[in-house]
């Protein structure tokens, strides 16, 4: 046999072998099939063994990746918390970033369990999309960024951006708020739509724009960053829009909801009695009759009859910690503190409830 | 004045002065090139840009979120990769030599450039404050320009000196290549680079110390750097075996599928599944084919030959589409194409022999491949796919290449059939798949595919982009090599007929070869655009080595925060990119010549 024949025939089958292996790559996502109808998602999760929890590709202070892969945030905390209530190990999570394109096809294919993917809890998509949303854990809203040397003042309102270049990222309600803000205010705005908002700032600073807008959050931390606060002015004062950010998971999964609505609920109510990672352990639970329920001292009953163990929230509080640290382990470093804002508890006048523990 | 002097003037006056309109050419484009690199320079020099966002991230540009503790893994890929490339080299190793006095001038040169570019670059670099008003900055003061330009002086000069004592050692081309390789990793041993610190209440500390390139670095690069320069004399010792280097060659296209398949998978090994399924498979379908083999020239066998591999098509066809191991669907699919060969190449005892063997090791392969391609993966990472950052650029870019080559010799071939059921389907599947954007099928593979696929099947979302890409550079590569077919002769075809030879005789050693070899450019080409189009798929959502720096790492803010560099970031992508297909295009060229393209 000669030696092309040979030659020949070795790259015939490196060429099967190509092809095979591919179809061996495909083989392996072939996953067993679940009937999603009768079955809970918790009792799915708690078969699977860890949480798939959809986060966003890259949002500072709210999930952000490190430079070793690991994830952090204020979102990603309660990816943490849900399976620290579940599991009892807040590290059982597999985290999905997720466009804001595909979160909710994600969610609606099973890809994801919970979503806790800064997502806005409007009407059409409680009700068309066939998810449901849990407690709001970030009351957040739509504000205007512009400079103080453009003759912009704190009380500025939509009416003073007449003419002026506005910068937003492209294909989101932040876009469709701002055009109907400044029709109604009477202002004819230039709107420069880009795909990102880090890009919005980078065309505010090199001046291709006089007005960024987009969630409240995220321009204090880029002005925190960026060391403007005595530069750059965040108006009007009370936000053009109302974005409650919290978690969506599919509609109709009550245990499921419970579990994910009271992991929330734990974290605010320890917050209320002032009990943290670092003092739940000395937490007197006769004196405290709720705490007691809470974290399955007394009995364990209202977890268990939810499908979790007796002490899962004081797992979470142990292993997380409560809606404060959450919050300022998080969102302080960027400027933004909870202290007289719609995120403060209720008794200071904030929005953050939760009912009690019962 | 000396002759060279002389000669250079010359030179000059002939290239870039000949005549009026060349003069102003050279004169416009050594302006705006010059332009450029200030511009470039000052913009990399501003104090608002945080070069370290870049350094302190490579990590996760490299793998994302792969664990530290698997990190061994990485490097054997990566250290791999670099004995057989040092073992090819060595192989393949050049018969040209440069006498030092050239790589004294070559370093010269070096030194010059790098002189040159330190007088020209900008002092000043201009920074938009928070007020919107463009501030100038020094940003390469006097001195540190000095500290650059004496040293760089004073190495030119060196250089120039010993470039003219005209020392004729002469050093093997290949040789110095390893000795070039070696600098680098001498660097990382001396240089120090700034590095993040945070002091105790994990604050950054302001400026950042100059610390020297962690162990964890600079010790396997060492080891990698020492094994590849003993591969490399291994492999120069056995230079003159063709049996090696054919090895080589194909060792070089399974590396890949290895590496991914089990090294950086680090599959879930189950030894009953192993001594149950994979051994039996393995040993059934290696007879079946054996005994084709041995008995192909029996009168009784070459009579019902073709009614045999009429029925093992079929049954193939159907195993395809029936739940059975994926080891016994592809052992199939091997089977039958080495059935169709057989007949083609083994006539004598001798070839038999050889031909067997071929066949057990194709099948070993084949098996050891889909077991580790097939096991779940035993790297437990914090999200969902093991493949992340430049990891995922790569398997796209090598499974996109390897895939879709032979598909696309496939569809060319059926595209130049006379069967016309053939021709139109691959017609159809080349005009369908090349008239849709690759945007268009991504999104086909992230949204729509599910609805396709029957109920129960669903593929992760890398495996589906794995497979539109497949199809897309597929026809692409199609067309390319359907260019080459139509560039032979009619005459080659005609002359292999009168010869006797089967059509599968034919298209493998008379058409394809020479197809292949004309296309080498364009197929080249196509490569890099398939390593570069990988980056598209950041729009649904994966985090390719391109995402890693415009999205996540412009969003870091804890412990350290990089929020808002993502400009640094984006060059730095540039750069990274351009070095891998500047070097693909010039390895091509080098085979090219070597095949002594555009000679004829």
């Amino acid at each position: 046999m000669s030696k092309k024949a040979i030659v020949s025939l070795l790259i015939l089958s490196m060429i099967a072998v190509a092809c095979a292996t591919e179809e061996a790559v495909e083989e392996v996502a072939v996953e067993e099939e679940h009937d999603h109808s009768d079955e809970s998602t918790l009792d799915e999760v708690k078969e699977r063994g860890f949480l798939k929890c959809g986060i966003s590709t890259g949002a500072t202070g709210f999930s952000e990746q490190a430079d070793d892969g690991s994830f952090g945030g204020f979102d990603v905390d309660f990816c943490y918390a849900v399976a620290a209530a579940v599991f009892g190990d807040y590290s059982k999570v597999e985290f999905k970033q997720l466009t804001s394109a595909e979160r909710f096809t994600s969610l609606a294919a099973g890809e994801v369990d919970v979503l806790f993917r800064n997502t806005t809890w409007t009407q059409s998509r409680d009700t068309e999309l066939g998810n449901d949303f849990g407690p709001t854990t970030y009351f957040d809203g739509q504000q205007l960024l512009g400079r103080k040397a453009d003759g912009i003042t704190e009380s500025s309102t939509l009416a003073d951006i007449d003419g002026l270049r506005v910068c937003t990222n492209a294909g989101t309600t932040t876009e469709k708020n701002i055009t109907e803000g400044a029709g109604l205010a009477g202002a004819t705005i230039e709107l420069v739509t880009v795909e990102a908002f880090a890009e919005a700032v980078d065309k505010f600073i090199a001046g291709e724009c006089d007005i960024i807008t987009t969630d409240g959050s995220a321009l204090v931390g880029r002005r925190a960053v960026n060391d403007a606060l005595n530069d750059w002015v965040i108006f009007p004062t009370s936000p053009i829009s109302k974005e409650p950010l919290g978690p969506t998971y599919r509609s109709n999964d009550s245990a499921w909801a419970d579990v994910v609505n009271w992991t929330v609920y734990a974290t605010i109510i320890a917050d209320e009695y002032g009990v943290t990672s670092a003092n739940v352990d000395s937490v007197d639970t006769d004196a405290l009759p709720e705490l007691g329920r809470l974290f399955g001292a007394n009995d364990g009953e209202l977890q268990t009859k939810m499908g979790l163990d007796a002490d899962a929230f004081y797992n979470v509080i142990k292993q997380v910690g409560n809606y404060d640290q959450i919050y300022s382990r998080n969102l302080n470093p960027l400027g933004l503190f909870r202290e007289g804002g719609a995120n403060d508890r209720w008794t200071n006048g904030g929005l953050i409830y939760a009912p009690p523990a019962r | 004045m000396n002759l060279e002097y002389k000669k250079s003037i010359a030179w000059m006056r002939e290239n870039l002065f000949s005549s009026i309109p060349s003069s102003i050419l050279t004169v416009a484009t050594s302006f705006f090139v010059l332009g450029f690199f200030r511009g470039l320079f000052g913009f990399a020099m501003a104090s608002d840009k945080d070069w370290l966002s870049v350094l302190n991230n490579m990590q996760l540009y490299m793998v994302q979120a792969y664990p530290e503790e698997d990190f061994i893994r990485v490097w054997i890929s990566v250290g791999l990769a670099l004995v057989f490339a040092g073992t090819s080299i060595g192989l393949w190793k050049s018969t040209e030599e440069s006498s030092l006095s050239d790589v004294f001038s070559k370093f010269m040169k070096v030194s010059l450039a790098f002189l040159f570019f330190t007088v020209v670059a900008p002092t000043f670099s201009s920074v938009t404050d928070n007020d919107g008003i463009i501030q100038t900055e020094e940003s390469f003061p006097m001195e540190t320009r000095l500290q650059l330009l004496i040293p760089s002086a004073i190495l030119v000069v060196v250089f120039f000196v010993l470039k003219n004592l005209k020392l004729n050692y002469k050093f093997n081309k290949s040789d110095l290549l390893c000795f070039y390789l070696a600098i680098p990793i001498v660097l990382l041993w001396i240089i120090k680079l700034p590095t993040i610190q945070l002091d105790s209440s994990n604050q950054r500390i302001i400026p950042d110390p100059l610390m020297p390139i962690a162990d964890t670095t600079k010790i396997p690069w060492t080891i990698i750097f020492g094994l590849f320069l003993a591969f490399y004399f291994i492999g120069s010792r056995f230079k003159d075996s063709k049996n090696m280097k054919r090895t080589m060659s194909i060792s070089w296209v399974l590396l890949p599928l290895f590496i991914f398949s089990w090294i950086f998978k680090k599959p879930e090994i189950d030894l009953p599944t192993i001594l149950g399924q994979d051994i039996p498979i393995f040993i059934g379908i290696f007879l079946v084919g054996a005994l084709t083999i041995t008995f192909i020239n029996n009168p009784i066998v070459e009579k019902y030959f073709s009614i045999y591999l009429g029925v093992l098509i079929a049954i193939t066809g159907i195993a395809l589409f029936i739940s059975i191991p994926i080891l016994l669907k592809s052992a199939l699919l091997l089977l039958v194409l080495f059935t169709i060969v057989i007949p083609a190449v083994s006539s004598s005892a001798k070839g038999k022999r050889n031909l067997i063997i071929v066949w057990g090791v194709s099948l070993f392969t084949l098996s050891v491949l889909i077991r580790g391609g097939s096991s779940d993966t035993q790297i437990i990472v914090q999200q969902q796919s093991i493949f992340g950052g430049f990891s995922l650029t790569w398997l796209l870019a090598i499974f996109g290449t390897y895939v879709s080559f032979p598909l696309g010799v496939l569809l060319a071939l059926g595209r130049n059939s006379k069967l016309p059921i053939v021709r139109l389907v691959c017609t159809g599947i080349i005009e369908l798949t090349r008239s849709v954007p690759y945007i268009t099928w991504l999104f086909f593979a992230s949204v729509t595919m599910a609805v396709f696929l029957p109920e129960g099947v669903n593929f992760e979302l890398v495996v589906r982009v794995l497979m539109v890409t497949a199809f897309f550079s597929g026809a692409y590569f199609a067309e390319n090599i359907r260019g080459g077919l139509q560039s032979i002769p009619k005459g080659q075809y005609e002359a292999a007929d009168a010869i006797g030879m089967s059509p599968f005789q034919k298209t493998s050693l008379i058409v394809m070869p020479q197809a292949l070899r004309a296309i080498i450019p364009t197929l080249v080409s196509s490569a890099i655009t398939a390593f570069k189009d990988s980056s598209l798929v950041t729009i649904i959502g994966l985090i390719d080595f391109l995402t890693i720096g415009k999205v996540i790492i412009g969003t870091q803010s804890i412990p350290v925060n990089f929020v808002g560099h993502d400009r640094e970031n984006l060059l730095f992508i540039a750069f990274f990119y351009w070095i891998f297909t500047f070097t693909l295009s010039r390895r091509s060229m080098k085979v090219e010549k070597r095949l002594g393209l555009g000679e004829r």
